[in-house]
């Protein structure tokens, strides 16, 4: 029995004792392979041909094929480069261009870092907020293309404000492929009907809104039922919300006078019944508003997105205008900004020069933006082409074409680009306690808590 | 009976609801009736918008799936069995310690482990080939303990050690004596294994990106390609509602086929469970 | 005769005896030489992606970026994290709501299928409670759109008696729980379903047949002969859904795509651990998230180990 015992507890002792040499040699092995891989992961920079990038980079290879990611929607701009340049040598790989918030661009990149291997040398994202990070860390994935690398002039060729979301710290870090300004998109024919004139300014706006809900009820001239809501009524209004002061500073504060007014306007509008709570998106906007859009202030995408689309509002030709941006009374006017895609070049790319040509290629060549693209190019050249061919379809208004190009270079420049997304916060502070019936202007603190919340957890300073 | 009854209406009326909206254009999607029938011409047309997205490529990703997930099955079945067999019926040292150190290791959050993993494969050079995923896939703790269970519940010591007596080696016992007893477990196991491979987003997502991708991870680009959950959506690359309905349908059944064909085996073992004495 | 008459005999006593005998022909040894092989192929893999990446987040959540010991500073960073709270209340409220609907129902629904005399009636049922369970992640997001929005939704019905008039009411912060809980059972039921489906088949027909000469129903029968038989199994059923319970991600992110981030992305720890790896790229932090976690699934898996008997032989 004794023996037993002490054999057993011997046993025991060992089986621990094995075990945690075994845990310890893992951990050591563990605690070794895991050392932060170094982060300066670039040789001398190349400046063989003369030219200087502005930034370190790796050994280059100019016959090294690149390798560029696009979205399922991008892809045709990947293809119709290699029709334009069949012996280009490239990789296209499709992903899911970041959409809905995935952060699959940020994840991989994190993963790749950490790897020290592995980036793509081109690739495309559907948020215009990755310039953020991918400019920042002790490995930054975006090469600077001011510095050196794209030659100014190329750069200036964007219209005014386009390259804003990809400038942090003064410097350029993407290019622009798409713009989403806002604009008053309305109805003109029930305008006309209605006896109604187009509102030039906010305060017209809603007295246009209350005389709708007493002559025409059941017209909307508004929705606020999305997450980028925010978007399209407090960035046009110039409120301070999101001021991005710095790499790493943020201010907010939904006190500001503009701030609390736009909340009122929303407010009073919501009250009257004249603003649908319901997403653009959903069922119940089609059904229960489908016929019955007076108004929509929103960016320019709706154009293809709800106006033109047989799915959802299935406009008649003809009818649906796009008004300028508002202002408030004595001010100038100002759009917001839904979107837009953004092009990134990593450091890492073993050929440089390559991935330029792409990427000046698809923002700017007619090929692909004037041709095939769906939105409106951000550079200014094509942007103007697009304008114009869409124009020819005639299935908007004349002022069409203009409106939009005046709107794109009014997009206000007080609305910052942060690491975190404004949609997600509006859409998880608001939102339900919008539908539950609270008011605006008594949300305001607890958006503004949020928002710094978010800020300070994604590494930023809040006033 | 009745609450038999109750969950299968609880279980099966979302299914339905996905078998006819798959066959419903985006307009009656939204407004008609959820039970109302769609058309041939609609379920057609959504076909045909399905295969047709980057020509194809869906079917790709269900190769690349079913490749990954029934390579990893038989790695699986080969590691698992015999190891859960062991657990239950083997006697030697560090049996509790494994049998710990593999619950620790379940207990654990995937996303915690799938960096590592990453960095693992990117370590051996071995991202995106085909065994980034099927490696880690064939580790399953889950169907080491439910073989574990289920030999040391249903399998009497008695008979193993008989057969021993009789002369029979280790490797004979396993084999002749306790295997044709495993018919249910291989088949649970078997199935459970190529579900949770045939499911996993994150793993695949990280090592095996582009074309070589499963079909959990190319649904997100799918998903992508839908206006309602991505605005910038557009052109010919546009997929509607339905026809997501449609992908969801697709991506489904190849584990319910896997999960029919493994449930004559679970049934087929029932009389067989060894009890007698 | 009951199994585990038999195997609990044959344990320490015998054991202990056999082996503190010294050079006995080993049939013992043997068998531990073979049970070494049988676990090789598992062990090589449990090795490289069970332990070393456990270990690798082990000391992930002790150090920081710059490759420093730190103590608890992550963890601490990380429970003042303003999503913390709220991410472990969620969890919890979602745990309480789903566990014990989980182990209850699962059960009870097993018993039942198992009573159920056609073996084509039996299968057809276990099939149809198993389908929910192949539409994972991305493919169901439509589902759940469409499902949970009253204006669409097959299930309006109850939906609209449950107070709903809107996908946004029906995601209400309130309801999360309860519908994550419903959620996770409607695709993890069926199977569980089919394990313990599995495990009632090995409980041998001739101790139900002894039951039922001596008089029991079948509630009794389930009560007092199934269910202690299948004592092991709903512990590990209890351990497994434990830890997916802690663990939830994939019902929040599917419905946070759904809703357009009404549901947010930070709803639950396992969420939370994620966006601090790939968003805030703050590894250490997101690995101390996953620390907790594990603690607290392996503090309560222990204690069902050991009412469970799990690790006992027979």
């Amino acid at each position: 029995m004794t023996t037993h015992n002490r054999r057993a507890a011997m046993t025991r002792q060992r089986r621990v004792l094995v075990t945690t040499a075994v845990a310890a040699s893992l951990f050591a092995a563990a605690a070794c392979s895991s050392a932060t891989p170094d982060t300066d992961d670039s040789d001398a920079p190349d400046d063989s041909d003369g030219t200087s990038y502005g930034f370190e980079t790796v050994e280059q290879d100019p016959s090294a094929p690149i390798t560029v990611w696009v979205d399922a929607s991008r892809q045709p701009a990947a293809d119709a480069f290699i029709a334009a340049n069949p012996d280009f040598p490239i990789n296209v790989e499709t992903y899911d261009g970041g959409a809905d918030g995935s952060g699959s661009f940020q994840t991989k990149v994190e993963a790749f870092n950490q790897a020290g291997s592995g980036w793509p040398d081109v690739v495309f994202s559907t948020q215009n907020n990755d310039a953020s990070w991918a400019s920042q860390g002790t490995d930054p994935f975006a090469a600077p293309l001011d510095k050196g690398y794209f030659e100014q002039a190329f750069l200036d060729g964007f219209t005014p404000g386009a390259l804003n979301p990809l400038t942090v710290d003064g410097t350029i870090y993407g290019l622009r492929n798409d713009l989403a300004p806002t604009v008053t998109w309305y109805n003109q024919s029930l305008l006309d009907e209605f006896g109604y004139d187009v509102p030039t300014t906010w305060e017209e706006y809603e007295a246009l809104g209350e005389k709708v809900a007493v002559e025409h009820p059941g017209y909307i001239i508004g929705t606020v039922g999305d997450s980028f809501t925010p978007e399209i009524f407090f960035w046009a209004a110039k409120a301070p919300v999101n001021v991005v002061e710095g790499v790493d500073q943020l201010s907010c504060d939904t006190s500001d006078p503009k701030a609390v007014a736009m909340a009122e306007l929303l407010d009073n509008l919501i009250a009257k019944g004249v603003l649908a709570s319901q997403s653009v998106f959903s069922p119940e906007f089609v059904q229960s508003y489908g016929d019955k859009v007076l108004m929509l202030p929103g960016p320019v995408w709706y154009a293809g997105a709800l106006f033109s689309n047989p799915d959802s509002l299935n406009a008649a030709p003809g009818t649906i205008a796009a008004g300028l941006p508002l202002a408030w009374d004595g001010e100038t006017p100002a759009a917001g900004n839904v979107g837009g895609g953004t092009w990134f070049i990593s450091r890492h790319s073993a050929n440089l020069e390559n991935a330029k040509t792409f990427l000046e290629w698809v923002t700017s060549d007619p090929a692909y933006q004037v041709d095939v693209a769906q939105g409106l190019p951000a550079y200014k050249e094509v942007g103007d082409l697009w304008l114009a061919k869409q124009a020819e379809t005639g299935f908007f208004t004349d002022s069409f074409a203009d409106n939009v190009s005046t709107a794109a270079g009014q997009v206000w420049d007080g609305w910052g680009f942060p690491k975190f997304s404004q949609e997600a916060v509006w859409a998880k502070t608001i939102i339900p306690e919008l539908a539950a019936g609270k008011s605006l202007v008594d949300l305001l603190p607890a958006w503004e808590t949020a928002i710094k919340n978010e800020a300070q957890v994604n590494g930023y300073q809040v006033s | 009976m009745s609450v038999a009854l109750f969950f299968v209406a609880f279980f099966v009326v979302p299914i339905i609801w996905v078998l006819i909206a798959s066959g419903k254009s985006t307009r009656d999607l939204i407004t008609t009736g959820p039970f109302e029938p769609g058309t041939f011409a609609d379920l057609a047309a959504n076909w045909s918008a399905l295969v047709s997205f980057q020509d194809g490529v869906i079917f790709r990703w269900l190769g690349n799936s079913g490749y990954y997930s029934l390579t990893a099955l038989v790695i699986t079945l080969a590691t698992s069995i015999p190891a859960g067999y062991a657990f239950a019926l083997g006697t030697f040292r560090g049996r509790k310690v494994l049998l710990t150190m593999t619950l620790v290791v379940m207990l654990i959050p995937n996303t915690a482990l799938v960096l590592p993993i990453f960095l693992e494969m990117s370590a051996v050079g071995l991202i995106g080939h085909a065994l980034a995923v099927i490696l880690p896939f064939s580790f399953f703790p889950f169907g080491v303990y439910l073989t574990y269970i289920y030999f040391s519940t249903s399998v009497p010591r008695d008979l193993l050690d008989a057969a021993r007596i009789d002369g029979c080696g280790e490797i004979s016992v396993f084999l002749r004596i306790a295997m044709p007893l495993a018919r249910p477990v291989i088949a649970l196991v078997g199935f459970f294994s190529f579900v949770a491979n045939w499911n996993n987003f994150f793993l695949p997502f990280l090592t095996v990106p582009g074309p070589k991708s499963p079909i959990q991870v190319g649904l997100t680009q799918l998903l992508s390609s839908v206006p309602a959950f991505n605005p910038t959506a557009a052109g010919v690359t546009v997929i509607q509602l339905p026809t997501l309905a449609l992908a969801t349908l697709l991506a489904a059944t190849p584990v319910l086929l896997v999960f029919l064909f493994s449930q004559r085996f679970l049934v087929s073992g029932m009389t067989a469970g060894g009890t007698k004495e | 005769m009951s199994i585990t008459d038999t195997t609990t005999a044959a344990d320490p006593a015998v054991r202990g005896r056999r082996r503190a005998g010294g050079h006995r022909p080993s049939v013992t040894d043997r068998s531990a030489r073979m049970s070494y092989l049988f676990v090789s192929g598992y062990v090589l893999l449990a090795l490289a992606f069970g332990v070393v990446p456990t270990l690798y987040a082990l000391r992930m959540s002790f150090f920081n970026g710059q490759g420093q010991f730190v103590w608890f500073a992550n963890f601490i960073h990380v429970s003042q994290d303003f999503r913390f709270m709220p991410a472990v209340t969620h969890v919890g409220l979602f745990i309480a709501a789903w566990l014990i609907g989980l182990l209850f129902l699962v059960t009870l629904l097993a018993l039942i299928i198992h009573s159920i005399g056609r073996r084509w009636l039996s299968s057809s049922v276990r099939f149809i409670y198993y389908i929910p369970g192949a539409l994972a992640g991305a493919s169901s997001v439509v589902l759940w759109l469409f499902v949970l929005d009253p204006t669409v939704s097959p299930v309006s019905a109850v939906l609209r008696a449950l107070g709903s008039e809107s996908l946004i009411q029906t995601v209400a912060p309130g309801n999360l729980p309860v519908v994550f809980a419903v959620i996770a059972f409607w695709t993890g039921a069926g199977g569980w379903i089919v394990v313990m489906y599995g495990a009632l088949n090995s409980i041998s027909i001739e101790v139900l047949e002894a039951a039922r000469l001596d008089g029991a129903n079948a509630i009794q029968t389930a009560l007092h002969i199934q269910l202690p038989m299948l004592r092991k199994w709903i512990s590990y059923m209890a351990i497994m859904s434990l830890a997916a319970g802690t663990q939830l991600f994939v019902e929040p992110k599917v419905l946070s795509q759904a809703t357009h981030g009404v549901v947010p992305v930070d709803y639950s720890l396992n969420q939370l651990a994620y966006l601090y790896a790939f968003k805030q790229q703050d590894l250490n932090g997101s690995a101390a998230i996953a620390v907790m976690m594990l603690v607290v699934s392996l503090g309560l898996s222990v204690y069902v180990v050991i009412r469970g008997g799990l690790f006992e032989r027979g």
